[in-house]
């Protein structure tokens, strides 16, 4: 008999809107990392309305994105993505919290981003074809201090708001600006709106004692 | 102490509807990183679960026309 074989990953049950935070920022993150494919599209489309007794901001975004992505299919979202975050150097907006943020060449976010990261039990391989201040990866490591994974529990929630607080506040407005503006942002003017609204219920929550 | 901060803050999250957001977000999250990973398992960082992403590489296969 050999019982202590198997990887033993401890995972104390999220609570549902700490599961639901670090949902926001799995798909968020995702939407940011690369355009949609239709597998999550339909997946969109056909998703609950959020309750309308919530935050109604909240509610209407996830509910414009919702309509969105049954309009859309995977080629035009590729076709829209790279409209807007692609050509290296030239994009129309850009993908770096850096950008944002007001970057000082020895200080950049990105590399206290990764100092962080790594401070964090985060940190990315060191052959990662993209540097630390990607929107994708910021708001991917918030997925993961929030909701745990790959063999880590998640965060305090004073980590959590220290991380918010130090890689995505600053940058985050001016992003979301640019992004809700940008001529060509249709689907992801929507991808905009519902950040906003629950980076905007993110950043209150973080205030709560 | 702890309980109190975490009520405040849990009772804001569950008054924003987060809580009934779980549901609908959750089944998006499974797809996605099923998505998301395929075929790009190197990409991801077992020690750390910290996901990195291939966007650019992407891009460059893209726009190979």
């Amino acid at each position: 008999m050999n019982a202590v074989a198997t990887p033993v990953t401890i995972h104390r049950a999220l609570a549902a809107e700490e599961s639901a935070r670090a949902d926001f920022y799995a798909l968020l993150g995702r939407l940011f990392q690369d355009a949609p494919d239709n597998a999550l599209l339909h997946l969109l489309s056909s998703a609950e309305p959020i309750p309308a007794e919530g935050d109604p901001r909240l509610a209407k975004a996830w509910q414009e994105l919702v309509d969105a992505s049954s309009a859309m299919d995977a080629d035009a979202a590729l076709e829209e993505y790279e409209a807007l975050f692609g050509g290296v150097g030239k994009a129309a907006v850009s993908l770096y919290a850096g950008f944002y943020a007001g970057a000082a060449a020895v200080d950049h976010p990105r590399v206290r981003i990764r100092a962080d990261l790594a401070g964090l039990g985060l940190a990315p391989r060191d052959d990662s074809p993209e540097p630390e201040d990607h929107f994708g990866g910021i708001f991917d490591a918030m997925r993961v201090l929030v909701g745990g994974g790959a063999g880590r529990g998640p965060a305090t929630v004073q980590e959590q708001r220290r991380f918010f607080e130090s890689h995505l506040q600053p940058a985050m407005g001016g992003f979301l600006r640019t992004l809700a503006a940008a001529n060509g942002a249709n689907y992801y003017r929507k991808v905009a709106a519902l950040a906003a609204a629950f980076l905007a219920i993110e950043t209150e929550s973080f205030d709560l004692d | 102490m702890k309980t109190a901060r975490m009520t405040n803050r849990r009772k804001f999250l569950l008054a924003a509807g987060l809580g009934g957001a779980g549901a609908a977000a959750a089944l998006v999250t499974a797809t996605t990183k099923t998505q998301g990973n395929q075929g790009e398992a190197p990409a991801v960082d077992k020690a750390s679960g910290y996901r990195v992403t291939e966007h650019i590489e992407k891009y460059y296969k893209t726009t190979k026309v």
